[in-house]
């Protein structure tokens, strides 16, 4: 993954949204916090993510909602790279 | 200084009186070594009048509310820098007292500015203080949607809706147009062309300043304790350094600095640094005058040595300086650069709001917003503007840091800290001033004819505006 790229997958379950922002990884919930939609095609500046359908912002490093419509956090997990390979933990 | 000056000065007509016995802005500058373009040569001052001019303006709630009616409907406003919005699809949330905007790139050369309200039941589209990227602008209550060029997308249950005729229900829209990196918008759809409203003189000094070869490199927002107009004017002229910035006035040129105005929306002065304050004649040496200069962006200027030689001065060493270390610091060529440029601050004010600064160490932009629910408040934002580097890859540009209102200028990260503490002295004097233009029995402000003719152009525009003209 260079930096900029984003790959949303789903883990148990669960839609993880992996960013390499900054070449710095993050991983966070691929659904925005809002109305339950895909933060996959968001635009990435500055390490934050932001909902292309009604615009919430999430802080990518601790899942902070910075602006209405949302008001609750994104789940945000821990990554990390072992050898060639992208390792999140969901944490259960 | 003093009884002489009064009866010399009365010989001269109004507004003629300038410093006495001081070299002229002009004469400072082309005495550089590398010459100042035409654009900083050249002289607009017109006198004004010298009537006092009313405190209503600042503490009236209802002279407030002729300005959002008359004023900012009919101006044209810096809303965003093109930088915001590279992408079809971006837009940047732009808002001027309760009115809200969405300003998006429609095109790769086409930027449109919507009013930031659904037309089903008015919810805002975007929040206000946000940006981003999107395909449609969705409203979150009912779903309603419109396309980036404001026509409607979709309506939700259109069989309930038969009474609404799609083609009349595109996002309003305000006029836009972009002028050196900046996006402007105006309300008012019959608006002189921006062009037009600054006027062609403006328009050739911004031409040269080349700010679409810059980006945001910091961007601090404060609330500042006093109407949007007196938080302006304490930037509007150097009359003050003296008092409020007594550790800048040994490096600047403050009593004989140099103001203009420029049609009815532009006004500027030109305040020379690297020169003793005439203030304080004779107190200091040339190497007192380098040891204390400060500056806007210090931080690329390191440690170098500042020991001048015999007959050099520091004017020209500081110029020197700049340039070599303006050049390794920021990764910029700036040979065709004037010493003027790379040391002096040239401050202009574009009607009704914003600052712009031409110069190299004081590459800043301000915004002056008044608060939409205070008339004594204004929202405050300072932006550093750097040239992008000569690799050419734009940085993205910066987050606003927002202080709260007790945080000094200084603990904002990207601002220099002897900035910092001139911005804290001029906001010092702010509350004070607000509170007194309250207090006073004096019905106005009294200006001098010279050095706050600013303030006066400024006013006299406002004026005109709050009062429908």
């Amino acid at each position: 993954m260079p930096p900029g790229s984003r790959k949303a997958l789903k883990l148990d379950n669960t839609w993880v949204l992996v960013i390499n922002a900054n070449d710095r990884l993050f991983a966070v919930s691929g659904l925005c916090s809002h109305q339950a939609k895909p933060l996959l095609n968001g635009r990435v500046r500055n390490c934050r993510i932001t909902c292309p359908v009604h615009g919430a912002r999430f802080d990518l490093a601790t899942g902070e909602a910075l602006d209405l419509p949302a008001t609750k956090p994104i789940p945000t997990y821990e990554v990390r790279v072992v050898d060639d390979w992208i390792e999140v933990s969901l944490g259960t | 200084m003093g009884k002489q000056v009064s009866n010399a000065a009365q010989a001269l007509a109004p507004g003629e009186a300038r410093c006495p016995d001081e070299p002229s802005t002009q004469d400072i500058i082309a005495r550089d070594k590398v010459a100042a373009p035409a654009w900083v040569c050249s002289e607009s001052y017109q006198y004004l009048g010298d009537h006092d001019v009313s405190v209503d303006r600042y503490i009236d709630p209802e002279f407030a509310k002729k300005e959002f009616e008359n004023l900012w409907t009919r101006t044209w406003q810096f809303a965003c820098r093109e930088e915001h919005i590279p992408e079809v699809g971006d837009y940047y949330v732009y808002d001027i007292g309760r009115r809200s905007f969405i300003v998006t790139r429609v095109a790769e050369n086409e930027i449109r500015a919507y009013y930031n309200a659904c037309l089903h039941r008015s919810t805002k589209l975007r929040a206000s203080g946000t940006d981003g990227s999107t395909q449609e602008f969705k409203c979150p209550f009912h779903g309603w949607s419109w396309n980036l060029d404001g026509s409607i997308n979709e309506i939700v249950c259109d069989w309930d809706f038969q009474h609404v005729e799609r083609d009349k229900f595109s996002l309003p829209e305000t006029r836009v147009e972009t002028l050196g990196g900046f996006v402007f918008i105006n309300m008012d759809m019959d608006a002189l062309p921006l062009a037009d409203y600054l006027g062609a003189e403006f328009m050739a000094h911004i031409k040269a300043w080349k700010l679409e070869d810059r980006y945001i490199h910091s961007h601090v927002m404060k609330t500042l304790p006093a109407n949007w107009k007196l938080s302006m004017e304490a930037f509007m002229e150097a009359y003050h350094v003296i008092n409020t910035h007594p550790q800048v006035a040994v490096s600047n040129a403050d009593a004989n600095s140099q103001y203009d105005t420029y049609g009815e929306h532009v006004n500027r002065f030109i305040s020379t640094l690297g020169v003793l304050s005439p203030h304080l004649k004779g107190q200091y040496s040339e190497q007192d005058v380098l040891d204390q200069f400060t500056i806007g962006d210090s931080s690329v200027l390191g440690g170098s040595e500042r020991k001048l030689a015999a007959g050099e001065t520091a004017r020209q060493r500081m110029a020197d300086m700049m340039r070599e270390m303006f050049e390794q610091g920021t990764n910029t060529d700036l040979s065709g650069v004037s010493d003027s440029e790379l040391l002096d601050c040239f401050s202009y004010t574009l009607f009704p709001n914003t600052f712009l600064f031409a110069g190299i160490s004081l590459p800043m932009v301000y915004r002056f917003l008044p608060h939409p629910e205070d008339h004594r408040k204004t929202l405050f934002e300072l932006f550093f503007l750097r040239p992008v580097p000569v690799d050419g890859n734009r940085p993205e540009p910066a987050e606003p840091v927002r202080l709260a209102d007790d945080q000094s200028f200084t603990e904002a990260e990207g601002v220099d800290p002897g900035f910092g503490e001139i911005m804290d002295q001029d906001t010092e004097n702010l509350l004070l001033q607000q509170q007194g233009c309250e207090a006073t029995a004096k019905p106005g402000i009294t200006l001098g004819s010279y050095q706050e003719i600013r303030v006066r152009h400024f006013e006299q525009a406002v004026s005109r505006y709050a009062e429908g003209r």
